[in-house]
């Protein structure tokens, strides 16, 4: 019984962790839409766009048609998981961009070394997941989506020293940069531990929170850096009118 | 395995690293005046002369006087926060995300104690998240006026 009433608990840790992302994802598109129409959070925009809609949408879809423990659900799950990480990468490209912005002749080169890396990680991360096809559930999985992550974590770190380098005053960005910075290394690590413990013990279930709390991590503190700008506070009501209140200060005086 | 040994080390280092970075980002934020001073006042909060203590006579520490010093300070800013000008009544996301790193850096200036290391660099990180505190607090209390309290007079009556 007590076996069962864990099993229930971690489920609905999952399932309010995972309503949670969808409604920071929701929110934070909105709050872009309705708020910031700046041209510089446009690539932003569309990779939360493709989260939205690869995780906040389709998943739940083909959970509902095929269940949890289907194949089918499994290999949506990890492909959609392999599209939206090659998605960030491209996000990490149009941060390098804004952060060489000022910097043209550097951006020149960095553009053409991203463009090389990209076509390079997308390339061997399709040819792999071909030819790997049939047994993706395997230890495959787990040492591709380890490398995958791990090698977007490296791409953000040069990003947050080029930005030192160059004494970026972008603070919006600079937190931009930490979000994705912990979207990674979380889920980076878990895989590696996964990896190193052959799928046994803790740390294969771990992912199932530590992903969603990563996300949920990224996705404030990219809330954080947009809604930034100081706004007027609404006054609130004070229990006993402003002159009793002075009343009261000058009695305690 | 060589390799996932060394993803997982490096990965779980960068994680703690970006949020710590994001951590220091928010203390960075610049406000318009020093608000901090008004709340300290008004408040006899004690932090701003530990602070003072060990950055000009760089003397040795009363650990458990300095622990329980900043911890009454603590609390206090964080019922403010929650409680002073507060509409909402509740910590937005870097207050909560700031209540965390505080929590954190209490625990490494306990670890540093304990292993006997340099205490002071620990207390001045809490020193600065209590500041940024007070100032939050200061900012929210100055934008409100009741009558003809001050931001002193508001806050002796909350």
């Amino acid at each position: 019984m007590g076996r069962l009433r864990g099993l229930f608990t971690m489920d609905g840790t999952i399932i309010v962790l995972q309503y949670a992302v969808y409604l920071l994802e929701a929110g934070l598109l909105a709050y872009i839409f309705v708020r910031r129409r700046d041209s510089r959070l446009l690539s932003l925009s569309v990779y939360l766009g493709l989260l939205l809609a690869v995780d906040g949408i389709s998943r739940p879809i083909v959970l509902y048609h095929y269940g949890f423990s289907s194949r089918q659900y499994a290999y949506f799950f990890w492909l959609t998981d392999v599209l939206l990480t090659l998605g960030a990468f491209l996000l990490i490209c149009a941060f390098f961009r804004r952060a060489g912005k000022e910097q043209p002749k550097l951006w020149r080169f960095v553009r053409l070394l991203l463009v090389f890396v990209f076509v390079l990680v997308a390339g061997v991360s399709l040819a792999s997941l071909a030819a790997n096809y049939h047994q993706v559930f395997t230890q495959f999985i787990v040492e591709f989506q380890q490398n995958l992550y791990f090698t977007c974590l490296v791409l953000t770190t040069l990003l947050y020293l080029l930005m030192q380098q160059l004494e970026s005053a972008d603070d919006e960005l600079g937190l931009l940069v930490c979000g994705m910075g912990i979207q990674f290394a979380g889920p980076a690590a878990n895989f590696a531990l996964v990896h190193l413990t052959n799928g046994r013990g803790f740390p294969s279930t771990f992912y199932e929170y530590l992903g969603p709390l990563c996300t949920l991590g990224m996705l404030s503190i990219w809330f954080m850096a947009i809604a930034r700008v100081p706004r007027p506070l609404r006054v609130p009501q004070p229990e006993a009118p402003a002159g009793e209140l002075a009343m009261v200060t000058s009695r305690k005086a | 395995m060589f390799m996932a040994t060394l993803i997982l080390i490096v990965s779980l280092a960068l994680f703690f690293f970006y949020i710590q970075v994001t951590c220091q980002r928010i203390l960075r934020r610049r406000f318009d005046k020093e608000y901090y001073q008004v709340i300290v006042s008004a408040n006899r909060l004690e932090f701003l002369s530990v602070r003072q203590t060990l950055e000009e006579f760089d003397s040795s520490v009363d650990y458990a006087r300095v622990r329980m010093t900043l911890k009454c300070d603590y609390l206090a800013l964080t019922y403010l926060l929650k409680n002073a000008a507060n509409f909402k009544q509740r910590y937005s996301r870097d207050e909560l995300l700031m209540i965390f790193h505080f929590r954190a850096a209490l625990f490494s200036l306990l670890v540093r104690h304990a292993l006997k290391l340099k205490e002071k660099p620990a207390i001045l990180r809490l020193t600065a998240v209590l500041q940024y505190f007070a100032n939050v607090v200061g900012q929210r209390v100055s934008q409100i006026r009741f009558g003809d309290l001050s931001a002193t007079d508001y806050l002796m009556n909350i």
